[in-house]
């Protein structure tokens, strides 16, 4: 009993009798998500103000006789004359390692009925981006697990790559493969006990998405048993535009976490084509001057505030953005995509006409750059893949004059054939991300010749076996190409004796 | 009818001629009155309603109004009166408003800002 009349008189010694001040206004109009309050003379700009019921907003217009607050909840319960509160806060996230397989809303709060998120520590969810004495170049890689973009877009931690195209390329597909990558990755090297492993945890934001999407998306995660080093952040079509507006910007200070506590993060938006319009109608709605597209003047400033935020910091560790772009009929000179487009370190582009020619991933070689990654590429993917990228441009040049003559001389019909099995063997089943050391394997195969004597319609079957082969019964040497990193002679011999012995059964079997 | 950017300028101007002193004076608001009755400016309606609500915020500014459950104790209006006064470099006049709700303890409300002293709000605390 005593025990009880403690705790009540603990709790007593809490309550402080001191005053507490408030801040308050009164809401004036509440329409589209955005309610116009008067008073508020303390609020600050960002600050989370307080609706009845619980529900949260937060300043964004401040004028000389009203404060415009983006509703982050149901506004359907707020009313006229409603009091209003500011907290004296700034919108904040719970952040760190209890997140890790759960799927959170805009604001961090489950809503994966998971029950709630042990986290104790909270981001503010807008923070200016790392200074430039802070940051460290990039040059530790990431690997997606899609040999194209690997092998000739690389990507490295703590870079922006934009992923763009119109919809149905398979643009979130490849954030997917890349996050699943990471989960495979982060197995096999916490497995190996190797301290100098550094793991990659993944954020995933979907902005303006259907709810089924985002549900297909958490299933291919557990699926691929990659969802527990995996956060999403979900703001999906149904959720009001501040929470669409919010979403990616609550993921990045999640990622920050991991990044200022010496860990790696990636972090796909998907996609900021929704974001941008999210952010338009908030705009226009606090009758902010709109602009080109009826975008407002700042929608730059929107997108290169997020996405400055992902580095590489010097003694901590990184954060790397994969925004994705929708296009319309594959225009990306249009507003948005070029925002974004030089705000990042580099695109993958997916055309819409590979992706309806079978060529999946439908990565356009021409028109995806990586501007940063190449500093970050391993010597074994420079030393398979450092050619392929001019060789499938010249057999791109040589395909587009070889439809006009018959007559081609020996040289360019080699290249021409190289040319149509590099972009077979580049066609890779989704979700079915591979190891660097495959990938490097597979190239390697390619660039000695042993896919020329088989036709090109055999050369993903041909890919696939050799895959198998490798996993199955050459462990120890795909092992060894993923400690050392490089080909050495002796690597080489035992990739070749491997590769006479495949192409052997493959023979036989074809 | 919204007020729109000329009228919203105007009722600024107005207000700020009905000061005297920093203080709302009664003459001169009789004095804008009746300039706004003798040149009908555009939109009257909502130039008033924003005329009105721009008083009211300043008057209120002036005004501690101190809810309480249970009795206030003798002199306690005038302390909060001196304490507000001195906070806010104003004359700040102190009215009681009882409210049971509260169930004990005082609320000061001055202007925008709430001073909350009551088990009614710590109550609330209590169970978010």
């Amino acid at each position: 009993m005593s025990n009880v009349i403690e705790q009540i008189e603990q709790q007593i010694a809490k309550l402080s009798t001191k005053a507490v001040k408030k801040n308050t206004g009164h809401i004036r109009t509440v329409a589209d998500g955005v309610a116009k309050v008067d008073g508020l003379s303390d609020v600050m700009y960002n600050e989370m103000v307080q609706f009845p019921g619980g529900t949260i907003g937060i300043a964004l217009n401040l004028e000389q006789d009203e404060v415009g607050c983006v509703v982050l909840g149901d506004v359907s319960q707020l009313k006229e004359g409603d009091e209003v509160t500011t907290t004296g806060k700034l919108l904040s996230v719970p952040v760190g390692r209890a997140l890790l397989g759960r799927v959170v809303d805009a604001l961090g709060r489950p809503i994966d009925g998971k029950g709630p998120i042990a986290s104790t520590e909270f981001y503010p969810v807008e923070k200016i981006a790392p200074g430039v004495m802070s940051r460290k170049s990039v040059n530790q890689p990431l690997f997606t697990g899609i040999m194209a973009i690997d092998s000739m877009i690389p990507i490295g931690r703590g870079q922006r790559e934009l992923i763009i195209g119109d919809r149905g390329t398979g643009k979130t597909t490849i954030c997917l493969d890349t996050i699943i990558n990471q989960a495979r990755i982060n197995k096999v090297g916490l497995a190996s006990g190797d301290k100098n492993f550094r793991p990659v945890y993944s954020i995933y934001v979907a902005v303006g998405q259907k709810q089924s999407n985002v549900v297909r998306t958490i299933a291919a995660l557990e699926a691929a048993d990659a969802l527990q080093y995996t956060i999403i952040v979900a703001a999906t079509a149904g959720d009001n535009p501040a929470n669409q507006y919010i979403a990616p910007f609550s993921g990045a200070a999640i990622g920050e976490w991991f990044m200022e506590n010496g860990q790696d993060a990636l972090i796909v938006y998907d996609d900021l084509s929704k974001h941008a319009v999210a952010y338009r109608q908030i705009s226009l709605i606090l009758k902010r001057p709109s602009g080109r597209e009826a975008y407002p003047g700042d929608v730059f400033y929107l997108h290169s505030r997020l996405l400055e935020r992902a580095a590489r910091l010097d003694g901590k560790g990184s954060l790397t953005a994969l925004p994705v772009i929708e296009t319309q009929a594959g225009d990306v000179s249009a507003y948005i995509p070029t925002n974004v487009i030089s705000i990042t370190d580099g695109q993958i582009f997916l055309e819409t006409d590979l992706f309806n020619q079978g060529i999946r991933p439908a990565v356009s070689v021409g028109l995806s750059v990586s501007r940063v990654g190449s500093s970050a590429q391993i010597k074994v993917t420079k030393q398979v893949g450092g050619k392929l990228k001019g060789e499938l441009a010249q057999f791109r040049e040589l395909a587009a004059f070889a439809q006009f003559g018959s007559d081609l001389d020996a040289k360019t019909k080699a290249t021409l054939d190289r040319g149509a099995r590099i972009v077979e063997l580049f066609k890779q089943p989704q979700l079915n991300p591979l190891s660097i050391e495959v990938q490097a394997s597979i190239l390697w195969t390619l660039q000695k010749g042993y896919f020329d004597s088989v036709e090109v319609k055999s050369v993903v079957n041909a890919s696939n076996s050799l895959r198998d082969f490798l996993i199955t019964r050459k462990d120890a040497l795909l092992t060894t190409i993923r400690t050392k990193a490089a080909l050495s002679p002796e690597i080489e011999a035992d990739l070749k004796a491997a590769a006479d012995e495949w192409k052997a059964t493959f023979a036989a079997k074809g | 009818m919204a007020a729109d950017k000329k009228t919203k300028l105007l009722a600024r101007q107005l207000f700020k001629l009905s000061l005297a002193d920093g203080q709302v004076s009664a003459e001169q608001i009789s004095g804008v009155l009746g300039w706004v009755n003798k040149h009908s400016p555009r939109r009257p309606l909502a130039l008033l309603q924003l005329y009105q609500r721009l008083i009211t915020t300043e008057l209120a500014r002036s005004q501690a109004v101190v809810t309480h459950a249970g009795p206030l104790g003798a002199g306690m209006l005038a302390q909060i009166e001196k304490a507000m006064t001195l906070k806010y470099s104003r004359p700040v006049t102190a009215t009681a408003a009882p409210d049971s709700s509260l169930l004990a303890g005082i609320r000061v409300r001055v202007g925008d800002d709430i001073y909350e002293s009551s088990a009614a709000s710590q109550l609330a605390s209590l169970s978010a």
